[in-house]
């Protein structure tokens, strides 16, 4: 595009001006100035009347000032020998809707064997039965001798079991949302994690061997070996977990969470721990050294109940 | 001079004009305002109509910018003369402008469809997803099966997927030490098997959908699936009872599987999964007797039995292309 010639000699005579030309660089630099309206506006569209404002409007508080109370049923997990189904009940006071405080504390309700259990039961009955073929055989007589420190008549009596808990605990509730379900289902849910100190009442084989005033072997009159007596104790372990907690009305929620109780048990009974220098190898004696570290997973579904029922909302 | 001054100014109001013109908001003003001086005149038949005032009564239901022009045309009259009017379309074919009435035309029903969940944040429709992954085992405490792996599916609707996924756990099985010590102390062998791969041809359904807002700061998008398919599981018996003797190869079983997965979007192509998953297959575990014929080594192996290999999967998706076009607007 051409200038006209009027134009073309406006601009040399600005050239040719000193004073226009810094009277001319003001006003581009005052004209860049006026550029930054053209950018604010670009801002207001990025940030708009959004700006500063809750990543949430008019959320749901479902747990704000309330208290809520979930009967639970806890299912462990990885068992070796046993596995226990828990029922129980979670007592929290949300002080905020991401924060609570409270108390989950739980009963070992039904415990049942697993298969390995089971078979070690089996295989031990043959042991013991004179009509067995191997029975009078030194082949079976070495076997009942081997297993007669670690495993008793009724091999269930003898498992470790996790009784009861009570853990005290902390929730945080870091993250809230909703789920479509088909797209006609629409939950408010929301994420937590948890921890606390757990009380845990735990069952297990009662100390034997040397040191102690108990043989480890007793046998009972019929050649079979005693049932191995067990003890109970008060096991202090830190617990942890998270959940999701889906609400289905206002003051009702299903939930399903993960709990750890990291601690050391004896599970099975059996000496296996305290011998040579790296205590590896059984020490004919059982004792605090045959525990073994357990990570004690379980899964948990609960069904919530808040009150007040009613329910508040954020701004 | 004056004259450079002059024009210098004139430059620095040009200057200045775009901020003007980025606020957008004005010429709605205008329009509106039109539209308000449109409807009181309407309400007031008394007063004798301009032909200026007959453009604006007879509103078409145009866009907003023609309205617009209604608007300027109306200024633009007041400030000329009559005789340099300009004739409107409504005034040349009064035809093209059809009376409206406003009032009851905003009472109209509308029947426009809503979507319970419009313009999902990360559509799957047409689009691959690469997920690498780790897997660890969940229901096996004799051995653990962990390992790498790598799914592939393909969205044909948002909702349905079909793919395959291949799972590497060679030289990864682990046998726990309480098998040892179960062995010493009750003198009870278990059997046990180590994987070798697997690879399956899949279904995913995704019903659920959803978002989360993270410390009511930021807000990430997550859904959950379903996913199921049938392929080949290849494995072999680790010799517990007789390992003098007996050296197991592998075999490849069919196996079925079917899980449910979590994933959550960082962004509308990346996202972090997480999937448990049960591999079902029936498994040959060695004899836990041992025969005189040692070598025979149809004789090494004992019961079949159906096997849940359960294993979470912890990996990130990928999906492909990495954009879209939205086929309505928001």
């Amino acid at each position: 595009m051409a200038l006209s010639p009027r134009l073309s000699l406006f601009f040399l005579d600005i050239l040719k001006c000193r004073s226009c030309t810094v009277f001319g660089g003001l006003c581009v630099l005052f004209g860049s100035f006026g550029f930054p309206s053209q950018v604010q506006a670009q801002e207001v569209q990025v940030t708009g009347p959004l700006a500063g404002a809750p990543a949430v409007r008019a959320l749901r508080l479902h747990r704000k000032g309330r208290f809520e109370i979930a009967p639970t049923v806890s299912a462990t997990l990885l068992d070796e020998y046993q596995r226990t189904i828990l029922v129980g009940a979670r007592i929290n006071y949300n002080l905020f809707d991401w924060l609570a405080v409270g108390v989950w504390g739980a009963y070992g309700a039904i415990k049942t064997t697993t298969d390995l259990s089971d078979k070690i039961q089996k295989l031990n009955d043959e042991r013991f039965n004179p009509s067995s073929a191997d029975y009078r055989t030194g082949a079976g007589e070495t076997g009942r001798r081997l297993v007669s420190a670690n495993v008793g008549k009724d091999f269930k009596s003898q498992l470790g079991t996790i009784d009861w808990v009570i853990a005290p605990q902390l929730t945080g509730v870091p993250f809230r949302g909703k789920l479509s379900i088909f797209q006609k289902i629409f939950v408010d849910t929301d994420a937590y994690i948890f921890a606390g100190p757990a009380f845990i009442g735990v069952t297990e084989r009662s100390s034997c061997g040397l040191g102690t005033s108990i043989d480890c072997s007793t046998r009972n009159a019929d050649g079979t070996v005693a049932t191995k007596p067990t003890v109970s104790r008060v096991a202090i372990a830190p617990t942890f977990g998270l959940g999701l907690s889906f609400y289905t009305n206002a003051w009702t929620s299903l939930g399903v969470e993960y709990r750890a109780l990291p601690f050391s048990r004896n599970t099975g009974g059996f000496d296996s721990y305290g011998a040579s220098q790296d205590e590896r190898f059984p020490d004919g004696r059982v004792s605090e050294k045959d525990r073994e570290f357990k990570f004690n997973q379980m899964i948990t579904i609960s069904l919530g109940f808040y009150f007040p029922t009613k329910l508040d909302s954020s701004e | 001079m004056n004259q450079a001054r002059a024009g210098l100014l004139i430059v620095m109001a040009l200057m200045v004009m775009p901020a003007v013109v980025g606020a957008q908001g004005k010429p709605r003003k205008q329009a509106a305002g039109a539209k308000k001086r449109a409807n009181s005149q309407q309400s007031s038949p008394s007063s004798e109509p301009s032909a200026s005032q007959t453009t604006s009564t007879t509103l078409t239901t145009g866009t907003e910018s023609d309205k617009t022009v209604v608007a300027g045309s109306e200024s633009t009259d007041s400030a000329e003369s009559p005789t340099e009017e300009v004739k409107g379309i409504c005034e040349i074919d009064p035809s093209q402008c059809p009376q409206v009435d406003l009032d009851s035309a905003a009472k109209r029903a509308i029947n426009s469809p809503m979507y319970a969940v419009q313009q999902i944040y990360a559509l799957r429709a047409r689009r691959f997803e690469i997920n690498p992954y780790w897997s660890f085992t969940l229901n096996d405490q004799f051995v653990s099966h962990p390992g790498p792996g790598l799914a592939a599916n393909y969205y044909l609707t948002n909702v349905l997927a079909i793919g395959a996924n291949f799972n590497f756990y060679k030289g990864l099985n682990q046998d726990s030490s309480f098998n040892a010590q179960t062995r010493r102390a009750a003198r009870i062998a278990v059997p046990l098997t180590e994987y070798d791969w697997s690879a399956a041809l899949n279904f995913t359904y995704v019903p659920m959908y959803g978002k989360f807002a993270g410390f009511q700061d930021f807000i990430f998008h997550y859904d959950g699936y379903l996913v199921g398919g049938i392929g080949g599981l290849a494995n072999k018996p680790i010799a517990v009872i007789d390992p003098d003797n007996r050296s197991f190869d592998s075999k490849i079983n069919v196996a079925f599987n079917a899980g449910l997965g979590l994933r959550i979007f960082f962004n509308r192509w990346f996202a972090a999964t997480l999937e448990v998953r049960d591999y079902i297959f029936i498994d040959r575990l060695e004899r836990t007797t041992i025969e005189p014929d040692q070598q025979n080594k149809e004789l090494w192996y004992g019961d079949s039995k159906l096997t849940n290999n359960v294993q979470a999967q912890l990996g990130v998706s990928v999906f492909l292309p990495f954009s879209w076009e939205y086929r309505l607007p928001k």
